[in-house]
């Protein structure tokens, strides 16, 4: 911890109001917590304001929740629930295998009409570093969606592998994009990876988890927090 | 909470239970659509279900907690841009359709309180409490506020501050939120 100077701090005292109200920048707040971690007297003042500041989250009139938002939380909670149950006793066991995704994905894959223009399916490109640094290797995706020029690629370097995106639509309101992962003919697993893209379209994320024996990395959109079974057909499909 | 933390569903079905309207009813003051209040709060009780276990009892109560999180993922919604119109109640009549029935003393007792707050709120400065008004519900930073107003940072960060002690003073604290 460094030794805060007295005009510094007395600078950075006046954030305290700020801070406990929510009107700092995301990259002022950060640096604020740093701040707070070494200033007891900056601390002393959000403390003391913080209280004030959290009563005003109840002077609004009281309403109802509506009774489907009871029925999406615990829909997920309680899926994730039972999977991290069944992990404990099963999580070697193969998953078996999912006769409905496998209906969506033939469908989705060979319609070329409503690919988008710029699909690419399973064109494997090796770029850059085949030297003594890590080799990375770029995978095109099949992208469906239709009316945008969508492009998706993987790229890999060692064990990292990353999904990236561009001119990609937002997920529709109330989704999110979900990251699976589908080793042979077995239904896809979820990953913790969701994403969603800039205005411009772009987009990346870190593909999670053991990629041994995955097939194809999937993309579906799915409600908020994520799924634990797909419940749309995919619109990126990359081969391993 | 413990059994939260160790991903039990129906004790998190019961922190849902205790807390949903009065965080809806923040979401929807912050938002001003119900489907954006709804998206806000359903992204905040998972993200608590995924992070029970960094609920910290000496930091404040669950419901202080739980407010918390609204409040952050409500202004994440703000400034995204998801909202427009920040800080008004645009779908206009939903309070009155959705409002929570007195049925309980809870819930009066809630009602209560509420009011005695925006008493509160109401008894300051305007210019204070029009900052942490426009601050706190409406997701602006303190810099969006003073080009709002055209007055100065420094002026802004003062009457936040002020309207806060002053609101301190007014209030209970440790009854309101315990």
């Amino acid at each position: 911890m460094s030794p805060i100077d007295p005009p510094e701090c007395e600078r950075r005292l006046q954030d305290a109001a700020p801070y406990v109200l929510g009107a700092l920048s995301e990259r002022e707040c950060e640096s604020y917590r740093e701040h707070l971690a070494g200033c007891a007297e900056c601390a002393g003042e959000v403390a003391a304001l913080q209280a004030a500041a959290d009563s005003l989250a109840l002077a609004v009139t009281p309403i109802q929740t509506p009774a489907q938002v009871r029925a999406r939380v615990m829909s997920v909670v309680d899926g994730e629930a039972e999977l991290l149950r069944a992990a404990g006793h099963e999580a070697d066991r193969p998953p078996r295998v999912h006769a409905r995704w496998r209906a969506w994905l033939t469908p989705a894959l060979t319609a070329g009409a409503t690919l988008a223009a710029g699909l690419a399916i399973g064109a494997i490109a090796l770029g850059g570093g085949s030297g003594a640094g890590t080799r990375t290797q770029t995978i095109q995706a099949a992208v469906s969606m239709p009316g945008y020029r969508a492009s998706a690629e993987l790229r890999m370097a060692g064990s990292h592998v990353e999904l990236v995106v561009a001119h990609m639509p937002a997920p529709p309101l109330g989704r999110i994009y979900e990251v699976w992962l589908e080793r042979g003919t077995h239904a896809p697993q979820p990953t913790d990876a969701l994403f969603s893209v800039t205005s411009s379209g772009s987009g990346s994320v870190v593909v999670p988890g053991d990629l041994a024996g995955v097939s194809r990395v999937l993309v579906t959109s799915e409600p908020l927090g994520g799924s634990l079974k797909p419940t749309r057909p995919p619109v990126i499909v990359a081969p391993m | 909470m413990q059994l939260v933390a160790e991903n039990d569903a129906n004790a998190f079905a019961v922190l849902y239970e205790r807390h949903t309207n009065v965080a809806f009813s923040l979401a929807f003051r912050m938002c001003g659509k119900r489907a954006i209040a709804e998206e806000v709060i359903q992204e905040a009780f998972l993200s608590m279900w995924r992070s029970g276990a960094r609920y910290d009892r000496t930091r404040g109560s669950v419901r202080t907690w739980v407010l918390g999180i609204v409040h952050n993922r409500a202004i994440d919604a703000l400034r995204r841009g998801t909202v427009h119109d920040r800080g008004r109640v645009s779908d206009e009549g939903i309070e009155e359709r959705l409002q929570a029935p007195d049925r309980t003393d809870l819930e009066v007792g809630r009602r209560d309180e509420a009011r005695e707050i925006r008493q509160a709120l109401d008894e300051l400065p305007a210019e204070q409490s029009h900052v942490i008004e426009l601050a706190y519900y409406g997701g602006f930073t303190h810099s969006e506020i003073a080009t709002m107003l055209d007055t100065p940072i420094g002026t802004i960060k003062g009457r936040m501050r002020l309207g806060l002690q002053k609101l301190r003073s007014q209030l209970d604290p440790a009854e309101m939120l315990g």
